[in-house]
Parts: structure tokens; C-alpha cells; sequence
């Protein structure tokens, strides 16, 4: 007995095979656009609920000016009120410049002096127990009718009509991948069955049962699909992770997405990963199953 | 073994592929368990078809083929194994697995029958060494002559050491020296019981085995 003979038996089916290579390729396409669209979606929806907490921890009361009425008096007695108001964890005027720096990109630094340039009150509130916003208008108008309250809720309403909307696009392109994904792999499982039909005949004809060719058949598919899965994986980290590295540190781009998601909190990551696991899981169950059905049909035609 | 040791029973046999013309009719062949035969005819006759008929790969459309006392026509898919494991056959082309070495291709059957490596490899070197392969063992079956590729199927038919032997042309492309000691194979197997039918062209190997021959002329089988 030679040395090569006393290893562990070579596959049965050839796994270098070429039709398997387009199998292997194509399965790890399609898995790296999954990565994307999962990882896209669970950017957005990360970022929607960034936003819109970040809105309703604030609102905010504008005093107008009006003549006969002593703005500083107005302020003053509008946080005496807020402060009064149970849901109101703090109350902050701003002075006259800061309300003049949020009119400097419309209006440049131009003396704002003479102008009617309102003040603004920050008002920070509990989120879990929120102030009665209608009382509390209520209360405004009555005893400072120059104040008006902003609750953010039309930004809070249209930001989470648009995170809506692109989760609905993130999933529908998700759907159109794996649904393109099962197709391509039928077609490729099928494929590469065909080139093996003579191989399977033989072991037919010498007596091997249906358990061991399938079993053959298993780990030529199982190892496609955890290679091509776990290949569209990782490169679908890496491209979140170069979408961070390449682009520097603008956080209004898709820089801050991929960073995000690659240096995202533990708890956070293991959820991201957990999704994107599904990934290969998926690819090589879709693979298996697919060449499974297709085998036995083949085993068929033998019997 | 059933029936009295009828290892084939053919009666009335028929066979067409799909809806084609019949390829044999008629066929009556009964072979009982040791008989050596030898199947000649034209290019074309249906020897091939009718091997494959015994080889389980189709099914008479007519008539009643028995291999082991089984009918054929009413095995269940199950079934099907345990009675090709009781056959060998080396087919015309070979049908050698090109990305296995020739010791995996020879051992195949046994690993289909589930035994291990380590409980084979010994009787399966002493085998291509007969057939004179051992040097070639690690070799792929596409860097083998044409007479490599026969002595190695017909190595992966006997390896299992079968009741019936089904061979389509196992000579054609192997030297006189080397058919003769191919023959011997098949003559020592049948002598120690196992049951031989060969396809062949070559009435110089039916004269040295001193056998009987049936010749297929026009799908109909008749003694030579």
C-alpha cells in the first residue's frame, strides 16, 4: 500500500468540479448583497431610532417679540411655568446671540439688532413620563401669549415616515436577493448534478444505496455553502469596515454607517452578526435542500 | 441461492428504450450459478443492451427477466442494492471516476458497501497487482492506456468477489498476452463458482476458454 492510499478516501463527487466553482461563486454574490441589505437595514433602522429619540427628549417654546411686552419678563415667567410642570426634567433660555448663530446660515453675521428675532427656551423632558403638552400650551397662551410651543413632532412624524420607507426598500431589496439567490443556486445545484450523473449512475449500479450517495452529495453542497456563505460574509464586513477606513471621519456619510455598524456596542454587534450568520446558514440549507430534491429525482430515473 | 442456483432466467424477453423500436425480442437465456458464457454478435446486435438489462440499469418491456430468482420488473427501489452488489460489471467505456486514483476506484464498491479504508486496502493492492496496476495505484485513471483502463475496471467488478460477472468487450483494448491473462481471471473466478457472462468480438478468447457462446442477430439470441 502506498502512502497516499492510507489517507482518508478522496470525495466521491469532485469537489474542484468547474460547475461547483460557479456554484461557489455565485452563492457568494449573492450572500455578500444579502450582507449588504441586512446590514444596510439594520443601519437604518439604528440611525432612525438614534434620531428620533434625540427629538423627543426635546421640545422647544419660542417668545416672539411684541411691542408693549418686556421679552426678559416673558422668558422668565415661560420657565417659571415649565419649571413647574411635572415631565420637565430641565429648562434652558438661550441668550440673544444663540438665537442669532441659528439665523447666520440664512441670514450671514449681520447685526440682528434691530431685528424681531425671538427667544428660545430648551426644554428637556422625561421621556418615559412626558409632560401634558396640551395643558402646558394651554397654560403658555393664557399667561404668555407671546410663547408657542414646539413639540418636534412633524420632524418626529416625517423621520420616521422616511426610516419607514427605507426600511420597506432595505427589506424589499432583501427579498428580491434571496429570492434571486434560491433561483441561481437551484439552477447551479442542478447543474452540477447533471455534470455528476454519470458518477452517481456508477455508484448506483454497483450497489451503493441511496443513503451513501446522498451522503457523498451532502458534503460536496454542505462545504459550498459554508465556504460561499462565510466568503459573501466576510466581505460584506469588510466593506462596511472600508466604508469607515477609506472615507475618514465625516459623520454625515455613509462613513458613520459603516462605523457604526463595525465598532457598534457588543450588544449591538452580536444582534448584527446574529442576522448576518443567517446568511450562510441559509445559503448552504438552500443548497442542500436543493440538491437533495434533485439527486433523489436522478436516483429515480436509476431504480 | 433460490431457484434450484438459477443465477439468470430470461423468458420472452423484450426491450425497447422509451418508445422506439424493440432492440431485443423474445430473448430466452438461462444461466445457472458456475456457467461461463460468452455473448458475441454484430456492432449493434443489442449485447450491450441486453447486459444492461442484467445489470439492472433497465427494465424488459415484455417477457419475464429473473436475476437470483428475483423478478426484475416488481423490485422495489429498496431491493435494488442488496441485488447489484451480487453482480459485477465492467462496462464497455469503463466508466472509471477520472478525479479518483485508480486504488479509489478499484476500492469504490466496497466503500459504497460501507467498509473502512484499513479492512480493503491490502486485498484491493493484491488485485491491481494481479491485474498488473500495482505500480500505477496512485495514478488518475486519464494518465492509464486504454488496456490500464480496462484492467482496472475489470479489477473494480471482481473486487467484491460477485456471484455473477457482466462483462461488455472486458478484451477489446488490451494485448493478446494481456486478454489471456484477463481471461484466466474470469476462468479462475468462474471456477471457484461465480457465474460469467462476457460480451465479446473475439472468437480466439471463446476458442482458448473452451466456452459456450450465444450469438444476438437482429434483437433474438440463439446458441452460437
Amino acid at each position: 500500500m502506498t502512502e497516499s492510499n492510507r489517507q482518508i478516501p478522496a470525495p466521491v463527487f469532485p469537489h474542484g468540479a468547474a460547475p461547483l466553482r460557479s456554484l461557489t461563486v455565485t452563492m457568494a454574490v449573492m450572500c455578500y448583497l444579502a450582507c449588504l441589505a441586512i446590514g444596510a437595514l439594520v443601519l437604518i433602522n439604528q440611525a432612525a431610532s438614534a434620531w428620533t429619540q434625540g427629538i423627543a427628549r426635546e421640545v422647544t417654546v419660542q417668545i416672539r417679540q411684541h411691542s408693549g411686552t418686556d421679552m426678559e419678563q416673558q422668558v422668565a415667567k415661560a420657565v417659571a411655568i415649565l419649571k413647574a410642570t411635572p415631565g420637565v426634567v430641565a429648562s434652558e433660555a438661550l441668550d440673544k446671540s444663540a438665537g442669532a448663530k441659528l439665523l447666520e446660515p440664512w441670514l450671514g453675521k449681520v447685526p440682528l439688532d434691530d431685528l424681531p428675532v425671538p427667544r428660545l427656551i430648551r426644554v428637556t423632558i422625561n421621556e418615559a413620563s412626558p409632560p401634558d403638552f396640551t395643558a402646558l400650551e394651554k397654560r403658555l397662551a393664557a399667561q404668555v401669549p407671546v410663547a408657542s410651543l414646539d413639540t418636534h413632532r412633524r420632524w418626529q412624524a416625517e423621520l420616521s415616515r422616511m426610516a419607514d420607507a427605507l426600511s420597506l426598500l432595505a427589506v424589499f431589496v432583501l427579498g428580491l436577493i434571496s429570492l434571486a439567490s434560491v433561483m441561481l443556486v437551484v439552477f447551479a445545484a442542478r447543474a452540477v448534478l447533471e455534470s455528476n450523473r454519470s458518477t452517481v449512475e456508477v455508484l448506483a449500479l454497483m450497489g451503493a444505496e441511496n443513503r451513501f450517495i446522498s451522503r457523498q452529495n451532502d458534503r460536496q453542497f454542505l462545504a459550498t455553502g459554508l465556504i460561499a456563505g462565510f466568503a459573501g460574509l466576510v466581505a460584506g464586513l469588510m466593506t462596511f469596515a472600508g466604508l469607515y477606513f477609506l472615507g475618514g471621519a465625516s459623520a454625515d456619510s455613509m462613513t458613520e454607517a459603516g462605523r457604526s455598524l463595525v465598532f457598534a456596542p457588543a450588544a449591538v454587534m452580536l444582534r448584527v452578526m446574529g442576522a448576518l450568520l443567517l446568511v450562510p446558514i441559509a445559503a448552504t440549507l438552500i443548497a442542500l435542500w436543493t440538491s437533495r430534491i434533485t439527486l433523489s429525482r436522478m436516483l429515480r430515473t436509476f431504480a | 441461492m433460490r431457484e434450484g442456483g438459477k443465477v439468470i432466467e430470461l423468458s420472452s424477453v423484450a426491450l425497447r428504450y422509451g418508445t422506439g423500436p424493440e432492440i431485443l425480442r423474445e430473448v430466452n437465456l438461462t444461466m445457472q450459478q458456475g456457467d461461463l458464457r460468452f455473448l458475441t454478435g454484430a456492432s449493434g446486435a443489442g449485447k450491450s443492451s441486453l447486459l444492461r438489462l442484467l445489470f439492472l440499469a433497465l427494465k424488459p418491456a415484455n417477457g419475464s427477466a429473473k436475476l437470483f430468482g428475483q423478478n426484475v420488473s416488481s423490485l422495489r427501489p429498496s431491493e435494488l442494492p442488496h441485488l447489484r452488489r451480487r453482480l459485477g460489471v465492467v462496462f464497455q467505456d469503463f466508466r472509471l471516476l477520472d478525479h479518483l486514483s485508480v486504488f479509489e476506484n478499484v476500492a469504490l464498491p466496497l466503500r459504497a458497501m460501507g467498509q473502512k479504508p484499513e479492512a480493503y486496502a491490502h486485498d484491493v493492492m493484491d488485485l491491481l497487482d494481479w491485474v498488473g496496476l500495482k505500480g500505477r495505484s496512485a495514478d488518475r485513471p486519464d494518465t492509464l492506456s486504454g488496456g490500464e483502463k480496462q484492467r482496472a475496471a475489470i479489477a473494480r467488478a471482481v473486487v467484491t468477489k460477485p456471484e455473477l460477472i457482466l462483462a461488455d468487450e472486458p478484451t477489446g483494448n488490451v494485448d493478446p498476452a494481456m486478454a489471456k491473462r484477463l481471461l484466466r481471471l474470469f476462468l479462475e473466478l468462474n471456477r471457484q463458482g461465480t457465474t460469467v457472462l462476457l460480451a465479446t468480438h473475439d472468437e480466439q478468447l471463446i476458442k482458448q476458454a473452451h466456452g459456450k457462446a450465444l450469438h444476438l442477430e437482429g434483437g433474438s439470441l440463439r446458441a452460437a
